[in-house]
C-alpha cells in the first residue's frame, strides 16, 4: 500500500524550479531512500512533506487524505509527519529532558496551562533517551551537547512524536560509528513497528543496507526508483552521480 | 519619619511599576524577538479603560481595575490579530515588527488623547487612597502596598505558569524556535496570541497602577516603557527573574540618585545605567556571556 502519493508537485524558489512536476509513490511500513547529487530536491521534498515550505502546484495524498496546498507546519502532527533537519534544530536553551517532554505532552494551549508532566510523560522520556545513552544528560541544555549527541536528541525528539512518517534528512552525516549503529537500530526499529521512514542520505552503503527502495532524484525530478542493488547500478544513475 | 526609609520605600513602589512593564516585555519579547513600542501604549490604555469605567460610567472601583486589565489585555490581542500575526506570516524582519509596533503606540496614544484630552488624569481618589500605613520609619498608601503585594503575585503565578507547567515549556520552545515548535505540532500562533493577552494584561496592570500612584497622560506609554526596557536589559532580557530584580535596583538608584542631586535626574540616571549596563555588560546582571 502507498502511504504517500505525490502528484505532480511543484516549487520553485526565485525562479529555479526545485521541484519540477514530481510524482511519486511512497510503500507504506518500509524504508525509502532518497538519493541525488547537491541542488537535486531532495531536502525541498522534506521541507514540502514536512510542511515547512508550501507548495506551488500539484497535489499531495497522505494515508488516503489530500493535504491542503496551505498546510501549516503544526498540522503535520494531524497527518503524523515528523522529521529531522540536515543542519540539527533543538530548543539549545532547554534542558535535553524538556526537549523531548515538550513533544511528549499537551500542545492544546489551556489544556497546556494546567498539566505539568505526568510520570506516564518522564517514563517514555527515559525510554526513549536511554536508547540514545542521553538519558544521563537530562538535565544538560542542549546547546551544551556535543555535535553527534545533538544530532541523537533531535532523532530522538521525532521519536516522540509517535508519527506514521518519519522523515530523516541525512541523519547519518558527521557521527561516529557507534553512533551510527544505534541510529540504525532506530530505524530498522521503526520500520519492524510498521512505520514508515524517508531517509535522505549520501552514504550509499548505509543506503543499501537499510532502505528497501531508493529514489534517485536529479534537477527536481524523479530520475529512477526500485530497489536499491537495481536502481544504484543503472547507468543513468552511476552518470548523474559520477559524471558522463 | 526617616527619610531612607521613605526612599527605599517609594523605590520599591517604582521598581513595582517597572517590573510589571519588564514582565509583560520580557514575556512578548521572549515569544516574538521584536521590540514591541506598543506595550508601553497598551499599558496607559489599561489605565485609561479602568478611569473610564471608574470615574466616567461610575463602576465600582475594583471592577473597573478588573475591566482595565481586561481592555489591555484585548489590545494586546487585537494588535497581534491584525498587525504582527499577518506580519509573520509575511516572515518580515524585525526592523518592521518594531516600526509597526511604533505604529500601534501612536494609534493608541491618538486615540487616547481624541477621547480624554492629554490633560493629566488621576484615579487616585478612587482606591481609598488617604489610608496610609506607617512601616518601621516610612509612611506607604493602601494603594501602594496593593500595587506592590500584586507585583509579587503576579510575578509568582507568571513564574508558576513559566517554570511548572507545559505552557511554560511551550512558550520557552517558541521563544527558542518558533519553526522547531511548529514542526513538532505547537500551534505557535496560537500561543503567542495567548502571550500577547497575559503580557499585555500585566502592562495593563502597571498602566492603572501609574493611574493610582502618580496620575496618567497619554504620551506616558513610551517612557514607562522604556523604564522597563532597561529593567530587562539590566536584568538580561528574555529572563523573567532578572527583569523584575533589575526593575527594583532600577527604582533605588533612581530615588537615591533624586534624593542626592534633583528630580530632573531621574531618566538621565535610569539611562546612565543603561549605558554603562551595555557598555561592560550588554548581556546583563544574570545572563551568560
Amino acid at each position: 500500500m502507498n502511504i504517500l502519493k505525490l502528484k505532480k508537485i511543484r516549487k520553485h524558489f526565485n525562479g529555479v524550479l526545485a521541484l519540477d512536476n514530481l510524482s511519486l509513490d511512497i510503500k507504506a511500513e518500509g524504508i525509502t531512500g532518497i538519493v541525488g547529487p547537491n541542488g537535486s530536491g531532495k531536502t525541498t521534498l522534506i521541507n514540502i512533506l514536512s510542511g515547512c515550505e508550501s507548495l506551488d502546484g500539484g497535489t499531495i495524498i497522505i494515508d488516503d487524505s489530500l493535504r491542503s496546498k496551505k498546510m501549516r507546519a503544526y498540522e503535520n502532527s494531524i497527518f503524523g509527519i515528523t522529521r529531522t533537519f540536515q543542519e540539527i534544530r533543538l530548543f539549545e536553551q532547554m534542558t535535553v529532558l524538556d526537549n523531548v517532554l515538550v513533544v511528549l505532552t499537551e500542545k492544546n494551549v489551556l489544556g497546556a496551562i494546567f498539566e505539568k508532566h505526568g510520570e506516564y510523560h518522564l517514563m517514555k522520556a527515559e525510554e526513549l533517551l536511554k536508547v540514545v545513552n542521553l538519558w544521563e544528560k537530562r538535565n544538560e541544555l542542549a546547546i551544551n551537547l556535543s555535535y553527534g549527541q545533538r544530532k541523537l536528541l533531535e532523532i530522538t525528539r521525532a521519536l516522540s512524536t509517535d508519527a506514521k512518517i518519519y522523515l530523516f534528512d541525512e541523519p547519518f552525516a558527521g557521527l561516529f560509528p557507534e553512533m551510527i549503529k544505534t541510529v540504525m537500530k532506530i530505524i530498522k526499529k521503526l520500520k519492524e513497528e510498521g512505520k514508515t521512514v524517508i531517509l535522505v542520505e549520501h552514504n550509499m552503503l548505509l543506503m543499501r543496507e537499510l532502505c528497501d527502495e531508493i529514489v534517485v532524484m536529479d534537477n527536481g525530478k524523479l530520475l529512477s526508483k526500485g530497489k536499491p542493488e537495481e536502481v544504484l547500478n543503472k547507468k543513468k544513475v552511476l552518470d548523474v552521480y559520477l559524471g558522463k | 519619619m526617616d527619610m531612607l526609609t521613605q526612599i527605599i520605600f517609594n523605590s520599591l513602589i517604582a521598581g513595582a511599576i517597572y517590573a510589571l512593564v519588564a514582565l509583560g516585555f520580557n514575556l512578548i519579547y521572549g515569544a516574538t524577538k521584536f521590540f514591541n513600542f506598543a506595550h508601553g501604549s497598551i499599558a496607559i490604555a489599561g489605565g485609561y479603560a479602568t478611569f473610564y469605567f471608574n470615574k466616567i460610567l461610575g463602576v465600582d472601583v475594583y471592577l473597573s481595575v478588573l475591566l482595565g486589565i481586561l481592555c489591555a489585555g484585548f489590545l494586546g490581542y487585537i494588535s497581534n490579530k491584525l498587525v504582527f500575526s499577518p506580519l509573520r506570516k509575511k516572515k518580515s524582519s524585525h526592523m518592521i515588527f518594531m516600526v509597526a509596533s511604533l505604529g500601534i503606540l501612536i494609534v493608541i496614544q491618538a486615540v487616547i488623547s481624541l477621547i480624554f484630552t492629554s490633560e493629566f488624569q488621576t484615579l487616585s481618589s478612587s482606591l481609598a487612597s488617604s489610608k496610609k500605613y506607617i512601616f518601621l520609619t516610612g509612611i506607604i498608601t493602601k494603594t501602594q502596598l496593593i500595587l506592590f503585594l500584586s507585583v509579587l503575585l503576579i510575578m509568582g503565578l507568571l513564574v508558576l505558569v513559566l517554570k511548572k507547567t507545559m505552557l511554560g515549556k511551550t512558550i520557552s520552545a517558541i521563544s527558542d524556535s518558533e519553526e522547531i515548535a511548529r514542526n513538532i505540532g505547537i500551534n505557535s500562533n496560537r500561543v503567542i496570541s495567548y502571550v500577547f493577552v497575559i503580557g499585555s494584561a500585566i502592562a495593563g496592570v502597571a498602566g492603572i497602577f501609574v493611574g493610582f500612584d502618580t496620575g496618567i497622560s497619554p504620551t506616558m506609554g513610551m517612557s514607562l516603557l522604556l523604564k522597563g526596557v532597561i529593567a530587562s536589559i539590566i536584568g538580561g532580557v528574555g529572563n523573567v527573574y532578572g527583569g523584575v530584580l533589575a526593575a527594583f535596583m532600577l527604582g533605588l538608584i533612581e530615588n537615591f540618585g533624586v534624593w542626592n542631586f534633583s528630580g530632573e535626574w531621574k531618566d538621565a540616571i535610569s539611562f546612565a545605567v543603561l549605558i554603562l549596563f551595555l557598555l561592560f555588560r550588554p548581556q546583563g546582571m544574570f545572563g551568560k556571556k
